[in-house]
């Protein structure tokens, strides 16, 4: 049942990581819409350079598409699309977790304390309407874009309005745009990492309709029970397209035309206690039975300097053994080192902890805790709670010994069903540990831990090892939430028909 | 009969309230809101009741109605005499049934013997209304049928044991031990997990130490303290 996706209809975010492809700069965009007729205006001009899914210049079927130099991608909030005066209709048929926004929602994500809504940028004080994305390959194109969009809000006659409040470098509070961009090495060379110094962006969901299938798909698709992995149902991932029930994604809001080829997004800006975190990983290296990299390693299920699954290079000994392995290699290998693995041989936890940030985000198979059958496939409970990652490392560091400074991560889920896949990992598998046997346990690094009552995670050792078992403890709160909403990402038809005012559900 | 598992029993009361109002408010409202306003947490009466595992009230207004249920058959023989006797059709659709009055229920999972906990009712079911009144059990039950008769503890055992319905399919979430020894293990859980915490790496000698202090501290023996307090939800 793989039909090709109509690439030129959705969105390009969607379909790619574009930090995979060269686009190392970022800025999103927030704007106000004050005038429904110019709010449409605007969108129909923003929308004449929307990235769409097309590949570039890539040999196989349709027109060779330059790729850009800079990226545009559009998304509304709920309130965004009332004052773009979609019919009540349609915007009756939205789900209730978009609708409400992602401040309200808080009690479900765990945003208390420091990541509490109070505590936001300043431009989350009032509900956006749209977001927009620009990436580009270097600067100079993404000032370019900007500027471009700058001047559609000029043009709009005060229709529409770029909205001020983000967070600088130099401790400003009111720019109009969010920066991120790749980390640098010393050289000046793009990584793939984030400021708590782990590689980032591995193992996206794959996804049918997708190209290249068989080759991306070992651990990224679902988990057969014969051990091998197939892709995913389009429909976990975009509306109008049958999803993992066999069913038309009911989060989709009439008309057909509108939905389909569309997604959700949640937006989340992540600050990251960075001095706190080096902090604690010496500290509690201190009394680890192996090295700081071993721990590092274990709070995130990957190994910091090149993302080695844990599971698979379990100590120093075994990660060098790894390494060896992997720069011999070559691309597609490395790859699939990377992400072909699953935790069944590995059932208590002792190479990669239950509490590990990889392991309570997608646990792949290990739910059915080496009980063959125990469900029809070994990935049932998880296969429906996937999303796909899109973002960037925001600001820099420039004290690693403080808090202070202007860094984190810029962190995007794309997901059909907001509550029932980004909001359950958020909640039931980040925050809460039942499903892992673990009581209240939050994972290390995203669980909202609090400062009155810190918990603590267990690293679990193979039975009759004769080790004892690590204790984690005081775990402080590693990651902040300064921000975010929940957007819909619509097809290009469906911008169109936004545009145009013609979204017509009868 | 109330359902047991072991020491742990499913009480499930049904009181059929009184049909009528105080002016314009039902007796069942008036229930109704009662029950609501109970406070919650450590101020519930639930927490002085003693062995409450896990206890509910509710209001039952009447039973669903289930219309023509689906089946399997091709054809029914209602179905060729419908189209010619609407009298059949409607003849052919189950019986409406309806509550003769509406219900206060009461379920409550608890250890023990069902006099000694019903007497623990009687006895000790106290709290402070929403306005500031101190009450009783008979606050919630004052609108049922025949409980003005209740006037001392053995009525109210009788009366309870004539709502009482028999449970089935009692799954019990716990262990069937007293509340108490519950309380307690979860308390002797937590002080005892932080204990290891703190101690990890430590030399023999003081985990020794420090081990018969954290027992003089938390008192394993005792059941009545320290311990986690009933109705308790957050450290």
């Amino acid at each position: 049942m793989t039909k090709d996706l109509d690439l030129t209809d959705i969105q390009g975010n969607i379909i790619k990581a574009y930090g995979a492809y060269n686009y190392q700069k970022a800025r999103y965009l927030f704007l106000r819409i004050n005038n429904g007729d110019k709010g449409r205006k605007f969108v129909a001009a923003i929308t004449t350079k929307v990235t769409t899914g097309v590949s570039w210049n890539k040999s196989g079927a349709g027109p060779a598409v330059e790729k850009p130099m800079a990226t545009t991608n559009i998304a509304f909030t709920y309130v965004g699309l009332k004052a773009l005066e979609l019919p009540t209709a349609s915007l009756r048929g939205f789900p209730e977790d978009f609708m409400m926004g992602m401040a309200k929602r808080k009690d479900i994500l765990g945003d208390d304390g420091p990541s509490d809504p109070e505590n936001w940028d300043n431009i989350w004080k009032e509900r956006v309407h749209i977001w927009m994305s620009i990436n580009a390959q270097n600067t100079e194109a993404l000032i370019e874009r900007y500027n471009w969009v700058v001047q559609q809000v000029e043009a709009s006659g005060g229709g529409v309005t770029l909205l001020t409040g983000h967070r600088g470098d130099a401790g400003e509070d009111d720019l109009p745009y969010q920066e991120a961009s790749v980390l640098y090495d010393e050289a000046g060379n793009p990584t793939p990492k984030e400021h708590f110094g782990y590689t980032d962006g591995i193992g996206d969901p794959v996804f049918e309709g997708q190209t290249n299938l068989s080759a991306r798909v070992p651990g990224r698709g679902k988990l057969m029970r014969d051990g091998s992995w197939a892709p995913l149902a389009t429909g976990e991932f975009l509306l109008g397209h049958v999803d993992e029930a066999m069913e038309y994604p009911k989060t989709a809001p009439s008309p057909t035309l509108l939905s389909r080829n569309g997604t959700y997004m949640v937006y989340r800006k992540l600050h990251e206690n960075v001095g706190t975190f080096n902090h604690f990983l010496d500290e509690q290296s201190k009394s680890f039975p192996g090295s700081k990299e071993m721990l590092a390693a274990k709070f995130a299920g990957r190994w910091r300097d090149n993302g080695a699954p844990i599971v698979k290079a379990p100590d120093d000994a075994s990660k060098a053994e790894w390494d060896k392995a992997f720069e011999a290699a070559d691309f597609a290998e490395q790859k699939r080192m990377l992400t072909d693995f699953t935790y069944n041989d590995d059932i208590h936890g002792a190479k990669c902890p239950y509490s590990a940030h990889l392991r309570r985000i997608n646990p792949r198979g290990s739910l059915e805790y080496g009980v063959t059958g125990a469900y029809e496939t070994p990935g049932a409970l998880d296969d429906r709670r996937r999303i796909l990652r899109r973002g960037l490392p925001y600001g820099s560091v420039k004290d690693a010994t403080r808090d202070d400074g202007n860094h984190g991560i810029i962190f995007m889920a794309l997901n059909v069903d907001i509550q029932r896949q980004f909001e359950f990992v958020q909640q039931q598998w980040i925050n809460y540990a039942n499903d892992f046997k673990e009581g209240n346990d939050k994972e290390v690094l995203l669980g909202n831990h609090d400062a009155r009552h810190p918990g603590k995670v267990v690293l679990q050792v193979e039975p009759g090892s004769g080790k004892p078992p690590h204790f984690i403890n005081n775990i402080p709160r590693l990651v902040e939430t300064r921000g975010g909403d929940y957007f819909f990402i619509p097809s290009i038809t469906a911008l169109k028909l936004i545009a145009a005012g013609m979204v017509d559900p009868t | 009969m109330a359902t047991k598992s072991g020491n742990a029993t499913a009480l499930t009361v049904l009181s059929p309230i009184k049909n009528g109002a105080i002016g314009e408010t039902s007796f069942a409202d008036i229930t109704r809101e009662r029950c609501m306003r109970l406070p919650i947490h450590e101020q519930s009466p639930l927490t002085k009741v003693p062995n409450t595992y896990l206890a509910r009230l509710f209001i039952l207004d009447d039973v669903f109605y289930e219309s023509l249920p689906a089946n399997d058959s091709i054809f029914n023989f209602s179905d060729i005499t419908s189209i010619f006797f609407d009298s059949a059709r409607k003849k052919a659709l189950p019986r409406k049934d309806h509550l003769k009055s509406k219900y206060l229920v009461f379920s409550s999972n608890f250890h023990g013997d069902l006099d000694a906990y019903l007497t623990g009712m009687w006895e000790k079911w106290s709290y402070i209304d929403n306005k500031g009144v101190q009450r009783d059990v008979r606050h919630i039950w004052e609108h049922c049928v025949a409980f003005d008769k209740v006037t001392d503890c053995a009525g109210f055992i009788a009366y309870i044991k004539k709502c009482q319905f028999e449970a089935s399919l009692f799954f019990n979430g716990s262990t069937d031990d007293s509340l108490q020894e519950q309380l307690k293990a979860l308390y002797l859980k937590q002080e005892f997990t932080q204990f290891a915490m703190e101690h990890q790496g430590k030399s023999a000698v003081e985990i020794q130490q420090d081990f018969k202090a954290f027992i003089a501290r938390v008192q394993p023996e005792n059941l009545i303290a320290p311990t986690w307090p009933p109705g308790k939800s957050t450290p």
